[in-house]
């Protein structure tokens, strides 16, 4: 409870700290505010409950501005997925509004929304619809209604992007987790959306696959024209991204920066996650008086090395 | 398990067969399983299995794979050509056990309906190690075009099978995992008794089929946030195009069905 209220306060405190303006009350504004204001993503008061009864999203107002690479945390069960699934009008918001990229979500602008927004699900084996990496990405184009010329323009740059070009003809089920995801993550750049939503689309994946999607994921956001929302527990992913939104129970509790989640144990808690090895360590070292914040002195040097020696091996060594 | 199953793997050898109109293999495949199923005597088989074995041949694909895509239905044919022995009577008795006895009548239709069904899913084999999945889709979506006017949607057939060819080897996949988990577990499959086995199906049968479910709402999800719906426009990445050659095949099975009629042997 204590922690939800802390989480509360920072959430909101923290549109002064990004430096987003804070969202109007009345509709209409604020839909112009959100178009005028260079937001990706505006959500005003959004609920959400798969029962109808019992809130699973609950209330939840939040703002994500072009270019911007935010993440978002939480346990599981907490609302992640049915949050990036009310993005694009999967399930569909009991109230509030959600505007993308200023244009508000409604029955009507669900294409053109659709259009803006592209998901990479957790498994990649079940998004896959075409029967070969060219097809699939090709199904998403056609409905774009680009002609056949434009479709394999598209195909062969992003696949060369991503570095699939030579699996175009294999069956989804003969690439590994890694190439399945960049094959998922290319048919989604193709149709060159401006809002990214990663739904733990890394967290099939093998150490090594992992960090080349980091990496790409790097370049996507280095390039600017992508706006990246991803759902992750994985603490470098997360160090990665500019912005974490905490959610518990259905509502975003916190909005901070990665490296405050790390130093808030409250917030780790309720994110269920172990701040990563280098933070530890830092934690430690500073904890016994040879690190500050400011680094580390040569004069210093001796004694770090030895209480590193101490703290991996013990005193008795 | 899904490399014993061949039926819907695209084998890519670049024949001509290869590079036919979709539509024009799925009518010539409809005209064949016609002859096939309409041959009432050996002498109609025999000309419809060299036939294709020609038209096999011609896809430089090993004679050795169309029958091996028959191999997984052989427990079905066993039990239709038990089923034939016991109830068809005539002939010659050649073996009999207290009032049971198969006569030689049986045998033959018996090892004719077997010999038929052998040389129809050998044969069809060869639209899906021929054709391409997506190009299939799109031969279905077109043959079916003037069904629309009965209410029959191609869009929606047409993507059902693909989805259905798409998804076979992913639940193979996963069926043959759930039998390795029940396997580890002093469950193995392949050592029970038959009754056991029947059993056991059930115990793989309820995740298997929960699993299809939740891919298939994983499937709809990431279509949907690729933005399609059914019935919106879309264009074609390969548009079908129909040639001199497409109806030239076609021709052929016309031909051969023709001749077949002719002769009377249908």
């Amino acid at each position: 409870m204590k922690a939800r209220k802390a989480g509360r306060q920072q959430e909101r405190a923290a549109p002064e700290d990004q430096g987003a303006a804070p969202v109007p009350a009345e509709k209409e504004t604020w839909a112009q505010h959100a178009e005028e204001a260079a937001d990706m993503v505006a959500w005003d008061n959004v609920s959400f409950a798969y029962d109808g009864q019992h809130a699973d999203i609950d209330g939840v107002s939040l703002t994500i501005r072009k270019g911007e690479w935010v993440t978002l945390a939480g346990a599981n069960g907490c609302g992640k997925s049915t949050l990036s699934r009310l993005m694009n009008g999967l399930l569909r918001a009991s109230s509030g509004c959600i505007s993308i990229g200023g244009i508000r979500l409604e029955a009507g602008t669900l294409g053109a929304i659709r259009q803006k927004i592209g998901m990479v699900f957790q498994n990649p084996d079940n998004q896959f619809i075409g029967a070969t990496v060219e097809e699939d990405m090709a199904f998403g184009l056609e409905g774009l209604c680009l002609d056949t010329e434009e479709i394999r323009e598209r195909i062969t740059r992003y696949a060369g992007r991503l570095g699939i070009g030579q699996l175009l003809r294999r069956h989804p089920q003969e690439l590994s987790g890694g190439q399945k995801q960049r094959a998922a993550l290319a048919a989604i750049l193709a149709m060159e959306p401006e809002l990214i939503i990663l739904d733990e689309a890394s967290s099939m994946l093998d150490e090594k696959a992992r960090s080349e999607m980091l990496e790409l994921l790097r370049e996507m956001h280095g390039e600017t024209r992508y706006t990246l929302l991803s759902i992750t527990h994985d603490a470098e992913e997360i160090f990665a991204s500019q912005r974490v939104l905490v959610m518990d129970r259905g509502r975003v509790v916190a909005d901070v920066a990665p490296d405050m989640l790390f130093r808030n144990g409250e917030l780790l808690r309720l994110c269920r996650m172990e701040p990563p090895f280098r933070l530890q360590l830092a934690r430690e070292l500073e904890q016994r008086g040879v690190m500050t914040a400011d680094g580390v002195t040569g004069a210093m040097l001796n004694p770090v090395v030895e209480e590193m020696r101490k703290w991996a091996f013990g005193s008795s060594m | 398990m899904r490399e014993k199953l061949l039926i819907g793997r695209l084998i890519d050898t670049g024949s001509p067969v290869h590079a036919l109109d979709p539509r024009a293999k799925l009518t010539a495949m409809l005209l064949y399983a016609a002859m096939v199923v309409g041959a009432r005597s050996w002498p109609a088989l025999v000309v419809l299995t060299a036939f294709s074995f020609i038209v096999m041949a011609s896809t430089r694909i090993p004679l050795r794979t169309y029958l091996k895509a028959a191999k997984p239905l052989r427990v079905l044919m066993l039990f239709i050509l038990i089923v034939q022995c016991l109830a068809v009577k005539g002939g010659r008795v050649l073996v009999a056990a207290g009032s049971w006895h198969v006569d030689s009548a049986g045998l033959e239709a018996g090892a004719y309906a077997v010999a038929r069904m052998v040389l129809l899913v050998s044969f069809t084999a060869l639209l899906t190690f021929t054709t391409s999945p997506g190009q299939l889709n799109q031969g279905v979506e077109g043959m079916l075009r003037p069904f629309t006017r009965i209410g029959i949607s191609p869009e929606r057939l047409a993507l059902m099978t693909g989805i259905a060819l798409r998804f076979i080897p992913a639940i193979l996949d996963e069926a043959q995992t759930i039998m390795k988990a029940q396997a580890s577990r002093g469950a193995d499959l392949k050592e029970l008794p038959w009754k056991e086995k029947a059993r056991m199906l059930t115990a793989l049968l309820v995740p298997v089929t929960v699993g299809a479910f939740r891919r298939a709402e994983d499937l709809t999800a990431s279509m949907e946030s690729r933005g399609y719906r059914l019935g919106a426009p879309r264009t074609q990445y390969r548009p079908l195009i129909w040639s001199y050659r497409d109806t030239g095949f076609v021709a052929v099975f016309v031909l051969i069905c023709l001749i077949v009629v002719w002769i009377g042997w249908i």
